[in-house]
């Protein structure tokens, strides 16, 4: 139901921004989304004349994912902000927090991944 | 000449909110900026994911005091997008106009910090008055003067009588005289322009690649308002996007301030044509599928991510406020500014770091 969502891979990403900032389209945001089965959805969103173009990569969490930020010079804050609430190991940011833009040392890590829960009875082991 | 950094904030007095700054500073020139924020994140969006739908409402109504209403709403239509609800005619109209309200509030809110920044109270103050009127009409409207609460998935919670529509367009002919009277003070006071003209020059070619966002983009010339894409009501509206092309921190005041005397003709025009009618339909079933929303705030656009797998919670809810896009536009301002500039400059992004880090 997203207008204009095209799912690419990794390897395109650079490529992809490359061409969205050659036709002239504006960075809005990017959106991480844990699918629940050890991948992580990422949605780069773009917008021109109030139209909308978006491209999805799905990785393995803990993945290791290019910054478009030397590109987009705006991506720098949610590439932090994914790094840190997802674990995606996003490199060459253009300003590098190293996990630490939100979040304290005493924080949880990767807070924004779904927990996985186990409860365990005496007698069960 | 030797470097030194200066830190601005988290708490300074010109910073309703805890923003910080690393200034790197040669003498009085900046020539870099590195941000520090992370002291309000409350983990909202988490916690949207353990709620129902329904009462993810109440929590995206609570990112934000200024602009409550506006999360609300682009929280709902995105939901009602994901389910196929259709709006009543009537709801769609009462949502622009406590949008519009809202816009007002918070421009006007903003004028008055903005004249509080360069030492002008009483300016301030007028700015403040004249938006208690506004912040009375949410009480009488909905019960309370700033999370008003008045969106619910299918329409709008409440109603307004044609009585109080009519008082409604009666206040908000007197904010335009009132702020008529203050004007020229902003538009051409001496020491208001020697503050403002000229200074946090951005281009805009940089506001675009930058991704500015609300008056900050149209403050450089980008005529880029959600407003035109026609939600809610405004489709059926006449309005033209307010744009001035210098960059700089008067440019953006000069936006703010014509943007309230907009407000006031789309509330107008919203209650001279608002249909009969109901203001909900009820909403059966649970979301299912992605869906991205957005809305014209009043600092600018807010996108919502939404994905619902059918059941009574989502499984992500993800909000992109304007001022998390207008700080890299920020960070790119500063270097070349005097430090005695930057309080001002701040307060021309109209940062909301309650939104930002939600």
């Amino acid at each position: 139901m997203i207008e204009n969502l095209t799912d690419i891979s990794v390897e395109q990403l650079l490529t992809e921004a490359h061409n969205m900032l050659f036709d002239d389209y504006r960075f809005i945001t990017a959106t991480c989304v844990d699918n629940g089965d050890e991948t992580l959805d990422v949605i780069y969103h773009f917008d021109k004349d109030l139209e909308m173009k978006n491209f999805k990569i799905r990785v393995q969490k803990g993945a290791e994912v290019p910054s478009i930020s030397k590109i987009y010079f705006c991506a720098l804050l949610v590439e932090n902000e994914m790094k840190e609430l997802f674990g995606i190991n996003i490199t060459n940011i253009a300003i590098d927090y190293g996990g630490h833009m939100l979040l304290s040392d005493d924080d949880l890590e990767s807070p924004m991944l779904r927990q996985q829960i186990t409860i365990e009875r005496k007698g069960d082991k | 000449m030797p470097k030194t950094i200066i830190p601005f904030g988290p708490q300074h007095p010109v910073l309703p909110e805890p923003l910080h700054l690393k200034l790197v500073m040669q003498d009085e020139t900046i020539v870099e900026a590195i941000p520090a924020i992370g002291y309000v994140h409350r983990g909202l969006e988490k916690l949207t994911e353990t709620k129902e739908f329904t009462q993810n409402v109440y929590i995206v109504e609570r990112i934000c005091g200024i602009c409550s209403f506006m999360h609300a709403l682009t929280y709902c239509q995105g939901i009602e997008s994901l389910m196929g609800v259709e709006v009543p005619p009537r709801a769609r109209f009462l949502r622009v106009i406590w949008a519009e309200l809202h816009r007002i509030h918070s421009h006007l809110l903003w004028l008055g910090l903005l004249a509080d920044a360069f030492g002008f109270e009483s300016l301030f103050m007028q700015c403040w008055r004249n938006r208690e009127k506004v912040m009375d009409i949410m009480e009488e409207t909905c019960g309370s003067r700033v999370i008003i609460s008045g969106n619910t998935i299918g329409g709008t919670r409440r109603d307004i009588s044609s009585e109080m529509l009519v008082k409604i367009s009666s206040v908000a002919d007197e904010i335009r005289d009132d702020l008529k009277r203050v004007e020229p003070v902003f538009f051409n006071d001496y020491t208001v322009k020697h503050r403002l003209v000229g200074v946090g020059v951005l281009e805009r070619e940089k506001a675009y690649v930058l991704g500015a966002a609300g008056p900050m983009a149209r403050g450089s010339g980008i005529r880029q308002d959600l407003r035109m894409t026609g939600y809610a009501a405004y489709g059926e509206l006449d309005f033209e996007p307010i744009v001035e092309t210098d960059g700089d921190c008067y440019a953006r005041t000069m936006v703010r301030l014509k943007e309230v005397y907009q407000s006031i003709e789309l509330i107008k025009q919203a209650a001279s044509i608002i249909p009969e009618g109901e203001i909900s339909v009820p909403v059966k079933g649970f979301p299912k599928g992605e869906v991205v929303s957005r809305v014209e705030q009043p600092r600018g656009e807010v996108l919502y991510y939404m994905r619902g797998n059918g059941t009574k919670n989502l499984d992500r809810l993800r909000v992109r406020t304007p001022t998390f896009a207008n700080i890299p536009a920020l960070l790119q301002m500063l270097p070349g500014s005097q430090l005695a500039d930057v309080p001002v400059l701040i307060l021309t992004i109209d940062p909301c770091i309650s939104c930002t880090e939600r």
